[in-house]
């Protein structure tokens, strides 16, 4: 199972699924602030933490490889119970669910491109990141964060904004905060974003954990297009030359399942990661 | 995976003063080895991208670096200098 599940999930509703809990959506919603209370500097929040305590880690790559290999192990094996903020892929329909029982919604400019690539999302037509949870009602306490604005949404606004992100090519993450609370749902890519950035190419697990799907190519309708090959953000898939076709490796699969709302000839489809016994444990 | 053989790339903020409005090297590397942040953070109010020195650039991903040099090509002020470690024969 998969172990955010087994911390977070409850087994009578959605198979376990922890993020369809709803009470990861509302647990933190009416944590009131007393009046004597001062809001929290940007930056000062766990989250923030969390982000600093990876880029410790993230530091020793360079001046200690060895201690770097060994804190990177201790960190995944920590898990949920971590000081670590937790991340997992979600493939769109799953994506939309969760939109569908988070209130309220507000589309905001991405953070990791921002730093990335300087790029900044201005208005609702470039917003890539969501916010989840009545945390967004204060959005405007720190400008800094939420630079450029934000930008609230129905469920049925939401759905095709997804929808369209997914046809760009970006995967969806979605982001606790304060524990098990879904606070954000990003469209994320590589190497822009930090999460899928720290996993694939540092082995830092915890922020990007792989969704319950893995993907699996039906080799009678597969035409070898290669439209999946280019979706892929994790380097899963490969054009296999000799027999014409595409093939997806599960080891690296994070089942995000952009291949399979991709592909033209529908050859590709989500299978859950669980009935598999070799990717059962492989989160 | 080899950390060792990664290059010293020093960025001369002098030069490089509106990062966040010129963004060249942040968008032309392959390896996204840049970051900017910003460094004029005031509570309530937006920070001007074209305001020298409100934001910074800094190497994050160095042993991500293959040593293209596009950066360098494409930097209009010659603000980065990027030094491999002599290679041992």
């Amino acid at each position: 199972m998969c172990w955010i599940c087994d911390l977070y999930g409850d087994p009578e509703i959605e198979d376990g699924r922890w993020f369809l809990n709803p009470e990861n959506h509302s647990r933190h919603m009416y944590k009131i602030k007393r009046p004597e209370q001062k809001a929290k500097a940007y930056g000062t929040d766990p989250e923030a933490e969390s982000g600093k305590l990876v880029a410790d880690i993230m530091a020793k790559r360079l001046e200690d490889p060895e201690e770097f290999k060994r804190e990177v192990e201790e960190a995944n094996a920590m898990k949920g119970d971590g000081p670590f903020q937790i991340g997992q892929v979600v493939p769109l329909q799953e994506a939309v669910k969760i939109a569908e029982l988070s209130y309220p919604v507000a589309s905001m400019h991405c953070i990791c491109r921002y730093h990335c690539r300087g790029h900044q999302e201005c208005n609702k037509d470039e917003y890539s990141c969501t916010g989840l949870g009545v945390g967004m009602l204060k959005w405007e306490r720190w400008p800094e964060r939420y630079k450029g604005g934000v930008h609230f949404m129905d469920p049925e606004e939401v759905k095709a904004w997804l929808t369209k992100w997914n046809k760009k090519g970006m995967v969806h993450t979605i982001m606790t905060f304060g524990g098990s609370f879904v606070g954000g749902l990003c469209n994320c890519d590589y190497p822009d974003c930090n999460i899928i950035r720290n996993r694939l190419d540092y082995g830092i697990e915890t922020g990007c954990v792989k969704s319950h799907y893995v993907a699996k190519v039906d080799y009678d309708e597969c035409n070898g297009c290669g439209v999946c090959v280019q979706r892929c953000q994790f380097g899963a898939i490969k054009f296999e030359v000799t027999q014409g076709k595409t093939n997806i490796d599960h080891m690296r699969c994070f089942g995000c399942g952009l291949c399979e709302t991709g592909c033209p000839s529908k050859a590709i489809e989500l299978k859950d990661r669980e009935s598999m016994p070799g990717l059962k444990e492989m989160w | 995976m080899n950390y060792s053989n990664y290059p010293d790339i020093q960025i001369d903020l002098s030069k490089c003063t509106i990062p966040f409005a010129c963004k060249k090297c942040l968008e032309i590397c392959p390896q996204a080895v840049f970051v900017t942040y910003g460094i004029k953070v005031e509570r309530g109010r937006e920070t001007d991208p074209n305001e020298p020195g409100s934001y910074g650039l800094a190497v994050a991903f160095q042993d991500k670096c293959t040593g293209c040099d596009d950066c360098i090509e494409v930097c209009p002020e010659d603000a980065i200098t990027i030094t491999f470690p002599e290679m041992e024969a």
